[in-house]
């Protein structure tokens, strides 16, 4: 479904990705895991059209999608939950959920898609009229997921949708996310929490300075004595 | 109490205008962050062309909004469709925008000014309507003003609606709010701006219009209402379009307060606000 062929990003001077290849295979839940600063939002900025690529190429089923701007690549059926959420702090929930459902193919099915995220998320039916910035930080998190899945998306990118969030919640979250799977959504999901991860995800791939050094199943990796020291501290 | 409801109403017949105009500019600033200084041009092109289409051919002011309002936004979405996004697209960083941009607006200032000087002459002008008085609780007033005010609110409210109710005006918000995450859901950025841009610019014309109804009108009238947009805007919120609305209204009043005690002290008046403004809350009364 997606496929990330040699790609490399540079931000100015500085080259923070190195020939990086993923594929994402319809229906899948891929997980990219590493340690701060290792490349990860990076490589989602150049996969949604923020980051401009120095080389290789993005395919979205089949056709190219590197060099379009971001509004198009949502248009192709890829939504995302942005590092940190980025919610509009001054438009109430229901405008945040509306603006994810900007695209004009899913503008006129807004309502009854609205009525579905609310059933996953209903915390945020309560919430609708309140301002996003007067929400708690786990309110915050599910918004800005309900939010990505307005579009109605095919394939939704989460950039830490668990962070800083309390153990219960996180479990939720990890959740939500097999739901998305079950829905038919396919997911690439970056995250920090590499246990619940690798749990949740089909496969994964570990990114370390701005290259893959390591990607496989994800109950092949549970095994290996490299992620179990590195990244579970066993 | 007549002297106070007199300069009350005064101040929100002048709020009004300045409503409008800076909402204008902070669609311009707030949304697209290009501080126009060119902004006033379009009120003075506004004002000049109901003016011809009043003394040449009868045109009723209120009409000439059909003609000066999307004229003006097609000016301002061109504008920005061709120098602004070319700016944007060339500058590194969002200050070094923010500075060319508004070198850009300044040569523009002087563009237009210079053709309407060509076109106009440098002469004051003026012309008479609806110049009869009317008594408000006591005090008299044109009714050329109270439609002013009249036009102001209307204008500012469907604005308001447009963008609280909209698919488009949504967006724009959105896009005020935070652009990347505004792209991020599908709305193409460029074309939200060069809207924000052209409705700017449209509001100009039409505030330029109203004003013309009321006072005398020259090519080089634009920079003064230029200036007082920006103190508004500052007034109420960089990025709060209904804190413009709000400060323009605000503004109005202490002017006419101020104009009531001692009139050659209004436009000081509004330096000193703008610099307490600064000092004590850079982020306005409805700002972030
Ligand atoms: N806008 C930017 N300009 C310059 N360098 C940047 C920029 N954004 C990120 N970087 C650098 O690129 C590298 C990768 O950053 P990136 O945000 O992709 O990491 P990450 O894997 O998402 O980390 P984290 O887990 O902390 O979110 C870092 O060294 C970072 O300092
Ligand atoms: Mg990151």
């Amino acid at each position: 479904m997606l496929q990330i062929v040699d790609v490399s990003a540079r931000y100015g001077k500085t080259q923070v990705l190195w020939d990086v290849d993923l594929v994402v295979n319809q229906g899948e839940i891929v997980a990219l895991v590493g340690s701060n600063g290792s490349g990860k939002t990076t490589l989602l900025k150049a996969i949604c059209g923020l980051l401009p690529l120095s080389s290789g190429r993005v395919e979205f089923l089949g056709r190219r999608i590197d060099g379009l701007p971001p509004h198009a690549v949502v248009d192709q059926g890829i939504s995302q939950v942005p590092e940190g959420g980025r919610l509009f702090p001054d438009m109430s929930v229901r405008e945040n959920l509306e603006m994810g459902a900007y695209p004009s193919q899913a503008w006129g099915r807004r309502k009854e898609t609205l009525e579905k995220v609310f059933q996953v998320f209903p915390i945020l039916k309560e919430r609708q009229r309140q301002l996003a910035k007067t929400l708690s930080g786990g309110e915050r998190q599910m918004l800005a997921m309900g939010r990505a899945l307005m579009s109605g998306p095919r394939l939704c990118l989460l950039d830490e949708p668990s962070y800083g969030l309390a153990p219960l919640l996180i479990a939720e979250v990890f959740r939500i996310v097999r739901g998305l799977r079950d829905a038919g959504v396919t997911v690439l999901l970056i995250e920090q929490n590499v246990k619940h991860t690798l749990e949740t995800a089909d496969r994964a791939y570990v990114l370390e300075s701005g290259r893959v050094s390591l990607e496989g199943k994800c109950c092949d990796l549970l095994q290996t004595d490299y992620v179990r020291k590195a990244y579970l501290g066993l | 109490m007549e002297t106070f409801l007199g300069v009350v109403i005064g101040g929100l017949l002048i709020g009004g205008l300045y409503a409008l105009i800076a909402m204008g500019l902070s669609l311009q600033y707030g949304v697209a962050r290009v501080l126009n200084v060119s902004h006033g041009e379009f009120i003075m092109l506004g004002a000049l062309t109901t003016w011809s289409l009043y003394t040449a051919f009868h045109i009723n002011p209120l009409l000439s909004l059909a003609v000066c309002g999307p004229a003006a936004f097609a000016l301002g979405y061109v504008l920005h469709r061709t120098v602004y996004r070319r700016i944007l697209a060339t500058s590194p960083s969002p200050g070094v925008f923010e500075s060319n941009s508004l070198l850009a607006s300044f040569g523009l200032l002087f563009v237009i000014q210079n053709v309407a000087l060509i076109a106009w002459g440098a002469n004051t002008r003026g012309y008479s309507y609806l110049a009869v008085p009317v008594s408000l609780f006591g005090v008299l007033f044109g009714a050329n003003q109270l439609l002013t005010l009249g036009c102001a609110l209307v204008v500012g409210v469907a604005f308001y609606v447009f963008l609280a109710r909209t698919r488009v005006g949504k967006a724009i918000r959105a896009a005020a709010q935070d652009s990347t995450s505004a792209a991020l859901m599908g709305v193409n950025i460029n074309s939200v701006l060069a809207l924000c841009f052209g409705f700017g610019a449209a509001l100009a014309a039409i505030a330029g219009m109203l004003i013309s109804m009321c006072y005398p009108v020259t090519p080089v009238m634009g920079i003064p209402y230029t200036i007082i947009a920006m103190i508004v805007v500052v007034l109420g919120g960089l990025g709060s379009i209904p804190g413009s609305f709000l400060g323009g209204l605000v503004l109005g009043l202490i002017g006419s307060l101020v104009t009531y005690i001692e009139p050659s002290l209004t436009l000081v008046a509004y330096y000193l606000i703008f610099a307490l403004l600064l000092l004590v809350k850079p982020t306005g009364i409805m700002g972030r």
